[in-house]
């Protein structure tokens, strides 16, 4: 009996020990960034893993904050994404529903049109819609990147949201009928709130696909008008090239909104991912 | 009902803006790409047909099938390292209960909501031979060499690393939402057996959790076809094209190397390859279900 217990106390020794690694392994680069982008440039060049900067350099946030356009690319995002996140859901929901709900021979074929959207890759589009949205003038508007965000997120929003009103009683739908309600009332009204879990779902798989996105905001935007968050990483390192504190602290910057986000919503993010991901 | 339920009018109406979507941003591109595909065309001037030349050049391009190679390798890596680790770790973290677990969930998840601009650009300064936080490790370690990471022969191990630990957190998770849903009744009815954790691991969590691995690993596969920011930054495919990944070299073929129609034959490839590789897994896996 003693030494299984003692067994047991090494094997959970074992466990913490695995757990710590990884998560020291996962979280030391950005420990290190941070670290980084408070010193000062000349104080790099050390053999330790970790400076203690002499005078803590916030001027290289300032600079990032500035120089970085952090504000604007900031609004940008927020715009484009919560745009893209309420044009899916509309979108995902009505498509769903007439998939799923309503009687029409094409429906299944509809259905799997639009989930092999998930099956292509995004980067093979690149090119064409380039040239697409140059010809008819889209290119450094919020639409070059509002059509794709929205189209490569549309066919796991569909997928999901099928599954969601698929476990929905018909009962409901068949008294608001009988009450005299059209189609539109019941996809709106009673349906759409019903599905509030689900469109947290949707929305927060949409934010992580597209928060981060920059190759297709590279390709087709030129100007800073709409130009996002990433941006603020990308153009510095020509700007600053030899600086590399205040690269450390756009960087730090950049990342910040979504880490913050991330951890106080943590709860549902990972609910919300697990849902989509499983279900997906 | 019926008659409301299948009114025609009113169903276009409600997935119209879906097929709308769809054929401008999916649909049209990719039937422009398979004209521009059989085209000789810088991107700009005058474009001229030249049938499947372009097919036939990719066929012996040798930095294509190192990028498909690449791909291969990144998919190895994901399911034989990242993989293991992240399952093992999941059911780890399973056991554990209250803070903790909630602590170790959003460590591991956080490198994943970070943008890929910041990710690549970090670890090319972890990287860097002057100040990198790796030869800064390797010199607490005694080992006094600068290692250049990106050096030819090394370079994609470099660009392997940095992916497989950007996604450890994505994959962990869905194991771990996988071990959550198993019914705690078995792990105590296999306490009473008298079973060890290592073999209530073996014989009662690895089983059940088979439809969710199946999930995670053929959606690592597809991740590692389709990988082209994290390199498009850190590496840009170089040196050579040793570290090349499809997406990016359509892209560099077209933008860099002005070779539009060549760029375009290579995404109408790699779509036919996305779309084989994604329905062969989920056919391999629906039939092993059924046996």
């Amino acid at each position: 009996m003693k030494t299984e217990k003692k067994q047991s106390k090494i094997g959970r020794a074992i466990l913490w020990i695995v757990l710590i690694i990884v998560a020291v392994i996962q979280i030391f680069p950005l420990v290190w960034l941070i670290d980084f982008s408070l010193a000062s440039s000349n104080e790099m060049f050390t053999s330790g893993l970790l400076i203690i900067p002499k005078k803590i350099q916030w001027g290289n946030y300032i600079k990032a904050f500035i120089d970085g356009h952090f504000l604007l690319y900031l609004k940008n995002s927020i715009l484009i994404n919560s745009l893209a996140v309420l044009l899916v859901v509309v979108i995902s929901i009505m498509a769903a529903f007439a998939c799923r709900r309503m009687e029409w021979k094409l429906s299944g074929f509809v259905k799997t049109l639009l989930l092999v959207g998930m099956m292509i890759p995004i980067h093979a589009t690149l090119l064409p819609n380039y040239k697409i949205y140059n010809t008819i003038g889209l290119t450094d508007t919020i639409w070059a990147l509002l059509i794709p965000y929205v189209a490569f997120s549309l066919p796991q929003a569909l997928f999901l949201m099928t599954g969601f009103i698929a476990a929905l009683p018909v009962e409901l739908e068949e008294a608001a009928v009988v009450d005299g309600c059209g189609i539109y009332r019941i996809v709106f009204l009673i349906i759409t709130p019903l599905l509030k879990p689900s469109i947290s779902t949707v929305a927060i798989m949409t934010f992580l696909n597209n928060w981060n996105e920059f190759m297709m905001a590279s390709t087709y935007l030129s100007s800073p008008k709409w130009k996002t968050l990433p941006f603020s990483v990308l153009e510095f390192t020509g700007q600053y090239s030899s600086n590399y504190a205040v690269q450390f602290a756009v960087m730090a910057l950049t990342a910040a909104p979504a880490v913050i986000v991330y951890i106080l919503l943590n709860k549902h993010i990972t609910k919300g991912v697990a849902m989509g991901a499983v279900k997906g | 009902m019926k008659k409301l339920y299948s009114n025609k009018l009113v169903i276009l109406s409600l997935v119209l803006p879906g097929i709308l979507v769809f054929i401008f941003a999916i649909l049209a591109p990719i039937c422009l790409s398979v004209y521009y595909g059989c085209m000789d065309y810088s991107g700009m001037g005058k474009a001229t047909f030249n049938g499947i030349d372009n097919y036939k050049m990719l066929l012996r391009d040798a930095a294509f099938g190192r990028a498909l190679l690449n791909s291969l390798l990144l998919a190895v890596g994901f399911v034989f390292i990242q993989h293991p680790i992240a399952l093992i770790v999941a059911a780890v973290l399973d056991k554990l209960q209250g803070k903790a677990e909630g602590f170790f969930r959003c460590v591991y998840f956080i490198p994943n909501v970070i943008s890929v601009a910041v990710i690549a650009y970090l670890w090319k300064f972890i990287y860097n031979p002057d100040f990198g936080l790796i030869n800064n490790i390797l010199k607490s370690l005694g080992y006094q060499e600068k290692i250049n990471w990106f050096s030819p022969n090394i370079a994609i191990w470099s660009v392997l690393i940095v992916l497989i630990w950007h996604g450890f957190g994505w994959g962990m998770l869905i194991y771990y939402t996988g071990i959550k849903n198993i019914d705690p009744v078995l792990y105590e009815a296999s306490a009473i057996d008298g079973a060890n954790q290592a073999t209530t691991f073996l014989k009662i969590t690895l089983p059940l959790m088979k439809p969710v691995i199946q999930i995670n690993v053929t959606m690592a596969i597809i991740a590692a076809l389709k990988q082209m920011e994290t390199v498009y930054l850190l590496t840009n495919g170089g040196p050579g094209n040793s570290t090349q990944f499809a997406a990016n070299y359509l892209y560099q073929q077209a933008f860099k190397a002005f070779r539009y129609g060549y760029g375009n034959a290579i995404g109408i490839v790699f779509i036919i390859i996305c779309l084989v590789v994604t329905v062969g897994l989920n056919t391999i896996f629906v039939e092993k279900k059924e046996a």
